[in-house]
Formats: C-alpha cells, structure tokens, sequence
C-alpha cells in the first residue's frame, strides 16, 4: 500500500486478487495447450488476418505463434520456451504442469492455507522426484554403436506426436539414420552437421535423407554442366568478383585510360585467382574422367564464371556459411581461404553433383560421397505451412535423438514415469515430511497426474477410470502407462514408448520454480505507461 | 548493372520503404502508358538496380523488389507475408496432410481491405478478365471513385501494407515471431536485444538476405532503413553485425529514421531519460557497423522548413514517412543510372555514381566524418525563378533533427540529386541547364563546400494515387509552384498533383556537431556519471562500464573529427 503514496496512480491488486489472477493465467494457458498433448491431440490450424496459415500442434511454435499480453502467461510461456531451448521438447508438458501446479494449490489455499508451506513442500516433493527420476530411468549403453532400436523408439515417440503414424515412421529412420552420421565418438553431436532442406513439391512422403549436401542455389552460367559424376569438390572462401578497394573511390583518375588501367589492373588480380583454381583442375583432372566443381562463400562474377564454364568448372557463389563446414564433412578436404597453396589435398570428392530446378528455386544435389559425416534432410511437401510442419517434426525428432545418446538413458513413456512418481511420493514421501508441507507433497503429486489425465482426455477416455486402472497396477508393482487406442493399461517397454530423461527432468526441475514464484506473490501493481488505458 | 538490395527493419522504416517502392512502382507503370510524358518513358533510370526478374513454379515471369523487410509479427494488415505473386498450388488449403487425428482451426478476424486495397484487387482481377473477354463492363466496376480512395487512406492507414501497390517476393516479408508484447512497448534499446536472439531468428533471416545476394552479380551494396526509435535499432545491429561480417566489402548505406514520438507535456522524467539513452546507444551500436549514416526524423515535420509548401500531419506516419521516402528516391537515383563515357550522346541522367562511390566521397576522404545530414527541397522551385524566390540551394531543408544552421564549413562535402526540375515557369531544364544553374549557385552562395557532386536526372518524382493529400495549394499539377498568398485551405494530394520536381542532398559538414554531441552529452551525463539516472536501465541492457566507455569513446572521437581544429591552425 506503501505504493499508493508514492504513484496514486499505480493499480493494486491485493493478495488473493492477485494470487488467483496467477492461477487464472496458469490455467488458461494450459487449457490452450492441453489439447496438443500425444499422438491423440489435436492439431491447430492458425489462420492469420491476411490468410496466412500456420499447422502446429507444437506447444513451441503455438506460444510463440501466440500474441499473449497477461504477463503471467507471459512467464510461463518464456519458461516453457526456454525449456525447448535447452532440451528440445516438452514446452506443452511443461506449460500443463505448471498449470496442475497452480490448480491443486488453489484447493488448498482456498481451504486457508498459505501459499509458503506448499512452496515448502514442493521444494521436497520437486528433490525427491528427481531422485526417484535417477532410480527409475533406464540406462542405455552407447558404446561405438549405439542401439538402433532404442533410438527409434524415442524418436518415434516424438514424432508421433506431431505427424501421423506412417509419416511419423518413416521420419523415424531417417532422423535416426542422420545422427548416427554426423556422430564422432568422443565428441559432443552438432545437430547443426544435419542440413534441414525443403523443397515445395510433391508430397510429404517423398522426405528423404541425402547422404551428402544438398545446397539452395545453383550454377550461375548457362555453359555449366547440370550433372557431373565423379567430381573433385573445392570448398572455398575465396573472393572471385571484382571489388573496387577502398582507396581506389572511383574519381581519383583524371582521364579514361587512366580509368580503364586501373580497372584493369584490378580485373586482372580477380583473374589470377581463377587461373589458380583452373591450374588446380588441370592437375587433377586430365586424363581422367572426373569432373571439378567449385563452392564458394563469396561471390563470383560473370567474367570469373566465364573462365570456369570454359574449362568445363562447375562454380557454385555464396554458399551458407555453414555449408562451408558441412561440405568438408561430407566430402573431405579443406576449406580453403587463399587460393595461393592449393593442393589436390584440399579438395573433397562426391560421386554425383546434380542440379534440380523448381521454377526460380534452384537446388544442387552433392551426393554418393564417401564416409559422410553431414548430411541432409530433405523435406517435400505440397505447401509451406506442411513442409514448416514437418520441419518442426524432424528437428525435435532429431533431438530426442541427441538427448538420448547424450543422456545414456530414456525414461518410460505413456504416462508411466509420472504414475510411477505419483505413487512414491503418496506412499512413501509423504509419511517422512512434517506437518502441512505433506499438502504441499501431495499437490505436486496429483499434479504430476495431469500427463497421464491429459493423454486420457485428447484420446476421448474417462480420465478417471484411467487413473483408477493406472495406480491400481502400479500398486501391484508393475509400471504401466496408457494405451491410447484401448485405455487399458500397457507396458511401455513392450510398445516402445520412450521419453528423453533430461526433457523429464527439465520438466520437473521448472515446473515448481515458476509455480512457487507465482504463489507467492502478493501484490500486483499495475504502473507505468500503460495504467491508464483502461484494461 | 549493379544491384542493391534494399533492407528494412521495423515499423517506420517499412512505412517509409512502402512509399518508396509505391513510387518505383509507379516509375514502372509510366514507362509502359502510352499517355505517360516523354521523361516517364526513357528516364535512363536501370529499375533492375532495385528490381530482380525471377519465375513461380507455374512459370510466371515476376519482377519484385530486392528487398528484405523486418517487422513485427502482425504488422503486415491484410498482406500475406508469402507476398501474392507465388500463390500455392493446392487448391483447398484447408487440407491438413500431415495430420490424421483431430484439427482445431483458429481464424484471425480477416483484416478488411481498403478501398485502395480491393482497387488494386479488381484491376488486377479485370485484366485477366479483359484478357479472355475484350472487357465489356469496364464502366461499371468502379463505383467508387479515386476521390473516396484517397479519403479512406486519408482517414485510416493502420498498415504500412495499406497503401502499398507493389507484390513483393515470398521472401522478401520477414515477420518477428515470439516477442508478446504490443509494438508500442516495443519502444527502446533493451527491450530490442532483450526479445531478439541472432541463433533462432537470425539464422533465417540471413538466409533470406543471401537469397537475394547470391543471385547479384556485381553487388553494389545494401540500402539499409532502420526504424530507430525502438527495439528495432538492436535487431539492426545483430543483422548489420552479421552483414559486415559476412560480406566485408560490400557497402551500406544506413539510414536511420524515427517516425514522430508522441511526446506530452506529461511526459515523466524517467521517459525522457530512456528516450535520450536510447538514441545515444542506439546511434553509437549503429554507427559502429556502417561507413556512412543518415539519422532521418524530425521532431515535428509539419513545422520544419521543409514543409514550406507541405501540410504534413506529424502524428501520421503515412505522410510524414511520404516526405522521407521522396528524399530516398532522389538519393537513390544516382546508383540507378548507367555510367556513360564521354561519347554517348546527350541523356536524360547525368552524375552516375554508384552507392561505394557516394560513401567514398562523403566519409571516405578528409576527416572521415560518417554521419552524413539529408536535406530535401519538396517541390524543388525553378532554377531561374522570380525575384521574390530563393534559389534551389536556399530551398534545400535538413530531414536530420539538431544540426546547426548556417555554419561554415571548408571541408564539407555535399552530393546533390536534381530531377525534373523546371528552368523557370512551367519549362523543364534539360540537363545541362541544371548543371549550370547549379554550378552558378555554388559559385555565388556565401558558404561552398570543399566538393560537390551533382546528378541530374529529367524525369521528375511520380506521384501515385496512394500518396498522401500532403501538398499545399501553390503547389501546380506537374509540381511547378504558383505565385499566390499561402492560405489554409485543403491540402492537394495525387489526384491534383500528378508528378513533382525534387532536389535532395547528402551533406557531409560539421552542421551535424550538435546532433553527435547532444548523444554524446546525454550517454555521458545520464549513463556514465557517477549516479547517473540512467546506470540501471544500462545494465538491465546489459551494457557493462567498458561498454559506455567504450561506446562515449567512439563518438567523442566522432565529435572530434569534426570539431574545427582551431587550435592547430593558430599554431602553423
């Protein structure tokens, strides 16, 4: 109240005003995500004022599609963002937990008790979930060559949820097959190593794993050959069109020859680059088949083109600077940034480069090459908001897989883990806790339910019967999750559902930290440029 | 041929880019109409400098601006950021193929079309009727009248795409995703680099920009229009860091404009103090990745020199951003035309230079001074005027707030842009009448430059009909200005006024000393001072002491450069 005297202005909301404006936003929140959730959930479909549409069923993409003003949403949704930073995945979980979170508090402060003691008590139930986290994931052994199956088996539990079964399935190998790729042992994955392309063509279940390069941009002269097999790769960053250097501005000469010298003085260090390039072909091609091709970061002027097409080049300009890396992954050899010590060392080599031309797009194919350690995705489908969509698909997939191997363990999926937790925590946390604080372990228990309840709702089941069924058959000691199809209990194991370990723990390690902060809040003040505009 | 690309981040700076593609647009459209006045129809002016000629999959030709536009996620009205030209295939696109379970669709309310907007819509849907049946309705369909078009754009512009004529490539619109908070709270440094990650988004945006660079074959650098008032100016700075990285060589031109701040008498202290460091932070942040910058935006339009002949209406971006585009263009014009040796004949373009060369010559040499001043003359008046009208160089205004008015300075540079200008009356000048008159103005002005640079151009600036009602009653049909009291009646805008004779400059000169130093001034006295008001809301943007430091010590070297070395010359 303090406030009021310093700015009359300011707006105050008082304690349970202000407790149940965070619930509310908490809430509401999680009723615009809970329907994502699972293979079951539903898929939105945002259309913008100018008709723009957007296919999400990624809690990700939808906060951020979101124009969210309430600024408790507003930190959740940054939460649940970060969360998909750090670990790819879980941004809807995370946003239902929080939002369960602040449901079952609501009970209980309603009933008079204050929010402190059930913060207190899920800082305990928070550490003892973790630890029941560490019992009960299962390790997987990595080794040079990891398990496959297991692999699979987590990317298709993400994927599943974002595309239809068969889709879903055969994105599954292909993600799997990519990381295995650009895996090293004894180096940390760069998913980065995995282009992601798309091509607007066709139909979704054209998406294919190249092993190789694919580039967005093509040739520049007509001369060029389109296709070339056995070709030496130079990837460079080399400046190939005529720059006017800073001191020569252009009016310094006083007469055309002079002009025309100094031009041509320039032209002619551009020209001894490209002499450099076609020596290094000329040693390395004749007398053979193989053709040369040249990708460059810079660019490369139609009088370069013209000296490379001459000699049967082909000369790509402006490639990302990523591709740089990639390219030297994928084909070998060096990138080099002088043309002054080539050698035929630096040079990669790829069996087949071809070019595929889609109206004004142009792509360039680097493929069959050897012992590849980049690859690329290449995404078709018929429209933008699809190709996006898969895109979405295909990068979390590629980190559940990332995760995995990085975690060396998955945790049991279809509402398993958070059953199993639940259950621990009633039977055997609560009793060691003293006084109200059990409260606080018992909410954050039943909220921990809120996955298994939401899974059972999208699929149309009787949330209560599902639980019923679940902790019956945890009770008698087995680890069960739930059947979407049947809404019978199932052992995830058997089906291969499978969730990344460090996504649950992110999960469980967020959830209560954004969700005591709100409760523990007192007072809203509503101050600065915006109090006056009525709300 | 040397391309630019253009580039525009935020709100005002796509206000300003909209006028000014409307007015290329509109360029375009007059080299194709019979009717169109003979300088319309050979301006000697290269629009692929500005243009790229590409295809859609169903194997349309197109031919859209090279240009790559930041902004708000929601700001683009009724205008698809696919553009309209490379429509999808797909005949129901309601088809959710990737899905087999449940859909849930949440609709926008569609923005409504203007009455300039559904125009454009119909003529283009007629041509393609008139096209198949010889046109028999034509009458009928416009039953409303340009008269009512322009009231409506008048009275309403909430879009920058709501008077915007142009089809603009797929991807060329560029929406921020994610950043949940209203465009007016998105009003300062550190909110900018706050919301904005370079990992996520810049990723995608770099890769729409060398879409357009990769098919250059001798880029000649980057028009780069910055809405500086806001979060934009730290988006600018990632993207402008990422460009002089990634193309080293090639030069950009920065113009950083500020649309008119609602500012009231109410304003608190603590606004004041947020505004100024922003400006100071923003402009030293932006100065440091560019060779030459422009700083555009008046405090108030209206009342400024400029609008002589103008009645502008501060609060409305669509007409002070009108006045700003206009200058762009005339600055622009140079870099579009085509270098001639001396033996073509007589065109209707003289003064080529391309976007290196003018940079070059306005920061290159002397004292290096890369803060450049835009002054404009809107209509330009006749060169050879009555007595009781002020020569073409008195009539230029500066469009860059706080510089110094009448200061001598012997080693100022200037580049000037004259096109369409009249000889006396209603006469045009043809190109060497202007380089003449010029030369002569320079020649008797009290104060000259140390250099000048000057390029003439015939045709003059087209007014097209989405350009606002801005022009005062002496201002004639083809942009010539007629004697006469100034009274207050209703403004003129494109249905009286078809085409206007323009003069813009870029002046490098120590008139800009107050502008650096009142940034410098407020940095030190509100961010670096010992309890400075300030200090926080720095660090909240995460800027340490070395960063200030660093920061005060740039401009102070700015300021130095173009201080007058009074000292120095007493010694010698």
């Amino acid at each position: 109240m303090s406030l009021r005297v310093l700015n009359p202005n300011a707006e105050v909301l008082n304690k349970s005003a202000a407790l149940h404006m965070n619930i509310n936003a908490a809430k509401g929140l999680q009723d615009v995500l809970k329907t994502n959730l699972g293979p079951k959930g539903t898929i939105k479909m945002l259309v913008g004022g100018a008709g723009d549409i957007k296919l999400t069923k990624d809690g990700n993409t939808l906060l951020k599609e979101m124009q969210i003003q309430n600024p408790t949403a507003i930190m959740i949704a940054r939460t649940a963002v970060a969360q998909d930073d750090i670990s790819g995945d879980g941004t809807t979980s995370t946003v239902i937990f929080i939002g369960e979170l602040m449901k079952q508090s609501e009970r209980y402060i309603d009933e008079g008790m204050h929010p402190r003691v059930l913060v207190d008590g899920f800082e305990i139930a928070k550490k003892a979930t973790l630890q029941f986290l560490e019992k009960f994931k299962t390790p997987v052994v990595m080794g040079d060559e990891p398990d496959k199956e297991i692999l699979k088996m987590v990317a298709r539990t993400t994927v599943r949820t974002k595309l239809y079964e068969s889709l879903a399935d055969k994105l599954t190998d292909i993600i799997v097959n990519a990381v295995l790729c650009i895996r090293k042992p004894e180096e940390a994955i760069d998913l980065f190593m995995v282009e992601i392309m798309h091509m607007r063509h066709k139909f979704d279940v054209d998406t294919r794993l190249v092993e190789g390069l694919v580039l967005d941009h093509g040739s520049r002269h007509p001369d060029m050959k389109r296709r070339a097999e056995n070709c030496y790769i130079l990837t460079c960053n080399v400046s190939l069109e005529y720059e006017k250097s800073e001191i020569n501005a252009g009016f310094f000469y006083s007469n055309a020859e002079q002009r025309e010298a100094m031009v041509a003085a320039e032209r002619r260090s551009v020209d001894e680059r490209v002499k450099k390039i076609i020596e290094l072909k000329n040693k390395v091609c004749s007398g053979n088949d193989s053709n040369f091709v040249v990708i460059n970061q810079k660019g490369i002027d139609p009088p370069s083109l013209d000296m490379l097409a001459r000699e049967g080049i082909i000369a790509l300009r402006r490639a990302k600077r990523r591709n740089m890396e990639r390219l030297v992954l994928a084909c070998g050899g060096e990138a080099v940034n002088s043309v002054d010590d080539l050698t035929p060392e630096c040079l990669g080599w790829a069996g087949l480069v071809y070019e595929h031309v889609l109206g004004e797009e142009k792509y360039t194919f680097v493929e069959n090459v050897k012992n590849p350690s980049s690859c690329t995705i290449l995404i078709k489908g018929p429209n933008d908001h699809t190709i996006a969509q898969i895109k979405d698909a295909v990068r979390d997939g590629l980190r559940a897989v990332k995760n995995t191997i990085e975690d060396e363990s998955v945790v049991l999926g279809a509402g398993a883990f958070e059953v199993a937790a639940r259950q621990y925590l009633i039977n055997e946390v609560k009793k060691t806790v003293q006084g109200r604080a059990q409260l606080g372990v018992e909410a954050f228990a039943d909220a921990l339910l809120v996955v298994p309840k939401t899974l059972a709702e999208n699929s149309g089941l009787d949330t209560q019967d599902v639980i019923i069924a679940l902790t019956g058959e945890h009770d008698r000691g087995n680890v069960v999750g739930l059947s979407q199809n049947t809404g019978e209990p199932i052992d995830p194991q058997m089906e291969g559902i499978f969730d990344n370990y460090s996504v649950k723990r992110q999960i469980i390690n967020s959830g209560p930290v954004i969700a005591s902060q709100l409760l523990l809040v007192d007072e809203v003040i509503r101050a600065g440029r915006n109090m006056r505009k009525p709300t | 041929m040397k391309e630019l690309v253009t580039i525009q981040v935020g709100d005002f700076a796509n206000y300003v880019g909209s006028h000014f593609w409307n007015f290329q647009d509109e360029l375009l459209g007059l080299a194709g109409d019979p009717n169109a006045d003979s300088f319309f129809k050979n301006h000697d002016l290269n629009m692929d400098v500005l243009y790229r000629t590409g295809v859609t999959q169903q194997g349309i030709l197109t031919y859209t601006p090279r240009l790559l536009s930041i902004n708000m996620r929601g700001s683009l009205g009724s205008l698809s950021s696919h553009g309209t030209l490379y429509k999808e295939v797909t005949s129901f696109p309601s088809d959710v193929v990737t899905w087999t379970g449940k859909i849930s669709t949440q609709a926008c309310e569609p923005h409504k079309k203007n009455l300039f907007l559904q125009r454009l819509y119909e003529e283009e849907e007629n041509l393609i009727v008139t096209n198949d049946t010889s046109g028999s309705s034509n009458g009928s369909q416009s039953e409303y009248q340009d008269k009512d078009i322009v009231e409506s754009l008048e009275n309403g512009v909430e879009f920058w795409t709501d008077y915007s004529k142009v089809h603009y490539h797929p991807q060329s619109l560029y929406e921020l995703n994610g950043v949940w908070m209203d465009a007016e709270d998105f009003n300062n440094y550190g909110i900018g680099k706050d919301s904005f990650s370079w990992d996520l988004q810049g990723e995608e945006i770099s890769d729409r920009l060398r879409f357009f660079v990769e098919e250059c074959d001798h880029i000649q650098g980057f028009q780069f229009v910055v809405d500086d008032s806001g979060g934009f100016s730290a988006v600018a700075e990632e993207f402008l860091e990422n460009i002089v990285d990634e193309y080293t060589n090639t030069p950009v031109l920065l113009y950083a404009v500020q649309g008119h701040r609602a500012c009231t008498s109410l304003q608190s202290k603590k606004r004041t103090v947020l505004e100024d460091l922003h400006d100071a932070v923003s402009f030293s942040r932006l100065s440091s990745y560019s060779k030459l910058i422009v700083p555009l935006g008046m405090p108030s339009l209206s009342k400024g020199k400029v609008s002589k002949f103008l009645h502008i209406e501060d609060e409305k971006h669509y007409h002070s951003s009108a006045v700003y585009a206009a200058a762009l263009h005339s600055i622009s014009l140079p870099f579009r035309m085509d270098p001639i040796g001396p033996t073509t004949p007589a065109s209707s373009v003289s003064g080529a230079v391309d976007l290196h060369g003018v940079i070059q010559m306005l920061s290159g040499q002397g004292r290096q001074n890369m803060v450049s001043i835009l002054d404009v003359a809107i209509p330009a008046p006749a060169l050879f005027g009555g007595q009781n009208e002020q020569s073409l160089l008195e009539n230029l205004h500066p469009l860059t707030p706080q510089i110094a008015e009448d200061v001598e300075d012997m080693q100022g540079v200037e580049c000037l842009t004259v096109h369409g200008a009249y000889a006396s009356g209603s006469h045009r000048a043809s190109v060497s009448q202007v380089k003449d008159a010029v030369d002569a103005a320079f020649q008797c002005a009290e104060t000259n430059p140390m250099f000048y640079h000057l390029s003439v151009a015939l045709c003059p600036l087209p007014i097209p009909l989405s350009f606002p009602s801005i022009f005062g009653n002496q201002v004639g049909q083809h942009g010539e200005l007629m004697g006469g009291p100034i009274t207050n009646s209703s403004s003129k805008g494109s249905l009286d006024v078809y085409s206007i004779p323009m003069a813009a400059r870029l002046r490098s000169s120590n008139a800009i000393l107050p502008f650096v130093e009142s940034r410098l001034r407020n940095l030190h006295q509100f961010g670096i001072d010992r309890g400075a008001a300030g200090a926080q809301l720095l660090r909240g943007w995460g800027f340490g002491r070395e960063d200030l430091e660093e920061m005060e010590e740039m401009l102070s070297k700015m300021v130095a450069t173009l201080c007058p070395p009074q000292l120095s010359s007493d010694s010698d």
